[in-house]
């Protein structure tokens, strides 16, 4: 069964992993998968295909006896697709071929079982139970050798712990995702450039700059330059935190990125004693157009805008281009 | 495999070549528009620098990954005369006549891991690092 | 000449495509210098938006044209840095101190003519 979107989603999110080729080798490299494993997989190849389904319905049956994995089957799509994943994946372990199709096969159903909140601890429990069926059809199976069974076992379990890496890296990688988004949406908060006027862009920054959010604050507001045709910004630095040398630096840089972009910086809320101290250590704040307070920091844009604005020759005449 | 190119840089306009590939390179990789454009420009320096002191060399661009983390190596590498005092060189605001003294020092602020090694009469090379953030 | 220069009134405007090699700059410094000199241009606009880097000898060669259409006689200023590459270059320590910037062709041509319009007002 073919579902082409839950297959576009698993590409895209082997990319976004770094689950390359070379990434893959390195997992199989961690397991200790080596070629003799294969010889030994390919032997039991058979055998275990014929029990697919009992192994399938090992894991399944292990999943619904606990409280916690029942919520899982709950939606009869996710688990009639669960079980088909399932299957199509006992297959794939002995094919003996664990390159990077193999894994993106594997991140179609661990993305299933993140979205529907499986615990990792429960499919661990679920997953252990279906290697110990599988290990018994395999004693069975070489009861007159039982070495070459116990080896063929333990060959078959390697392949079972780079799966579970995979799925369990999958629904760590997620939930990080999730920590991500809120941790983007914070940050966007804290770093906002508001339009107050045609032209004129205010940035109040608030709380401890770092040299991180700092980047962050210059490409925010490098960009809000651009996207509003601002000419003016006054940057508040009332509510910054502490005023050191390295911010005093990052303000700097930022004026003077502006400034590249045809916009004119000015800074508010520096108090006097911490310009004379930044002074002293040697910050040279020329370059800077600093005004006591934000109310003063708007007027100086006002002036700046207006002044521009009266000498706006966009009423007057404009000659045509000519090439030259 | 791991993606990897080398441009030789014989004439000024292998710059442009080997920053476009570092680009091009890094856009692939994932790198955020702002990153693409600090190692392009970073390459830039680092390719000039070769132009300039050196008259020839190449430069090396591959993927790489180390520790969990995936990133940008660039190789910078030429046979020219070699840089007596690489301190020196690396100080800001030290000029050799062709460059503003920003060329090397600068383009150390533009990535993540820099190194530079030169012996005189054999040459020089550069080597930058730069790791794409989660 | 690969770099087109336009001329609107008397003022010209310069539009440096992407990924212009070391020489095609020095050329456009030169060309710049030459047509300032014969139509007396008044005013120059090295519009930089195509550039996708500017690394330290752009920076250095597009101040050199800037200087030498001002000692021409001619208002100079550069428009059209991008966002990231007006970051790239403060990490790298260029500020293109003493150049006139604008944020686009639309807006350098306006300041252009604002600064002769403020001169002859002073007359």
């Amino acid at each position: 069964m073919l579902n082409i979107a839950d297959q576009s989603r698993a590409q895209a999110l082997s990319k976004e992993m770094g689950l390359t080729e070379a990434a893959v080798e390195r997992r199989r490299r961690i397991v200790g998968l080596d070629d003799r494993d294969l010889e030994r997989i390919s032997s039991i190849k058979e055998l275990v295909l014929a029990h697919i389904e009992e192994y399938t319905s090992a894991f399944f049956d292990y999943l619904s006896s606990l409280e916690e994995g029942r919520a899982v089957l709950a939606n009869r799509a996710v688990a009639e697709r669960a079980r088909q994943l399932k299957r199509e994946h006992l297959a794939a372990m002995v094919q003996t071929d664990y390159g990077s199709g193999y894994v993106t096969q594997r991140l179609e159903l661990a993305l299933l079982y993140s979205k529907a909140g499986l615990d990792l601890r429960v499919f661990l429990a679920a997953f252990h139970h279906l290697l110990k069926t599988v290990g018994t059809t395999i004693m069975k199976h070489f009861e007159r050798e039982p070495n070459a069974g116990f080896d063929a076992f333990m060959s078959l379990k390697k392949v079972a712990f780079l799966d579970i890496g995979i799925i369990a890296d999958v629904i760590i990688f997620e939930r990080e995702r999730v920590i991500r988004q809120q941790q983007d949406a914070i940050r966007e908060l804290s770093t906002p450039v508001l339009q107050i006027r045609e032209r004129l862009l205010l940035l109040p920054i608030i709380g401890v700059i770092d040299t991180h959010r700092a980047r962050l604050i210059t490409e925010s507001l490098l960009g809000a330059i651009r996207a509003n045709r601002a000419k003016v910004v006054v940057m508040d630095i009332t509510g910054v935190a502490t005023i050191d040398s390295k911010v005093a630096n990052h303000v700097i840089q930022t004026v003077t990125a502006a400034k590249l972009m045809g916009a004119t910086v000015i800074v508010t809320g520096l108090s006097a004693e911490v310009a004379q101290s930044l002074v002293v250590l040697g910050i040279d704040l020329a370059k800077l157009n600093t005004v006591g307070d934000l109310q003063g920091g708007l007027e100086e844009a006002e002036y700046l805008l207006g002044h521009r604005l009266a000498s706006d020759p966009s009423v007057g005449y404009s000659p045509p281009v000519t090439r030259v | 495999m791991l993606a990897e190119s080398s441009v030789p840089i014989v004439h000024e306009s292998d710059i442009v070549v080997a920053r476009q590939k570092g680009r091009e390179l890094a856009a692939a990789m994932g790198f955020s528009s702002t990153d693409q454009t600090l190692l392009a420009t970073a390459i830039s320096e680092v390719a000039r620098n070769i132009i300039s002191h050196a008259g020839r060399g190449e430069v090396a661009l591959s993927e790489m990954e180390e520790g969990g983390r995936r990133g940008i190596l660039v190789v910078a590498r030429d046979q020219g005369p070699g840089i007596a005092d690489p301190e020196l060189a690396m100080r800001d605001g030290y000029s050799t006549g062709n460059s503003l003294g920003v060329g090397l020092p600068g383009a150390r602020r533009l990535v993540d891991d820099f190194d530079l090694s030169s012996a005189v009469g054999v040459g020089t090379t550069v080597t930058l690092k730069k790791w794409l953030r989660k | 000449m690969s770099v087109p220069i336009l001329k609107q009134g008397d003022i010209l405007i310069a539009s440096i495509q992407s990924a212009l090699s070391d020489r095609d700059l020095v050329e456009l410094r030169d060309e710049l210098a030459d047509r300032v000199g014969r139509l007396r241009s008044r005013g120059v606009v090295i519009d930089v938006t195509a550039l996708d880097v500017l690394d330290s000898f752009a920076t250095r060669t597009i101040r050199g044209v800037a200087y030498t259409a001002k000692l021409r006689g001619a208002d100079a200023v550069v428009v059209g840095i991008q966002p990231e590459v007006a970051f790239a270059m403060v990490q790298l320590g260029l500020s293109l101190e003493g150049i006139t910037t604008a944020l686009d062709l639309e807006e350098g041509l306006a300041l252009l003519h604002a600064g002769k319009a403020e001169r002859a007002r002073r007359k």
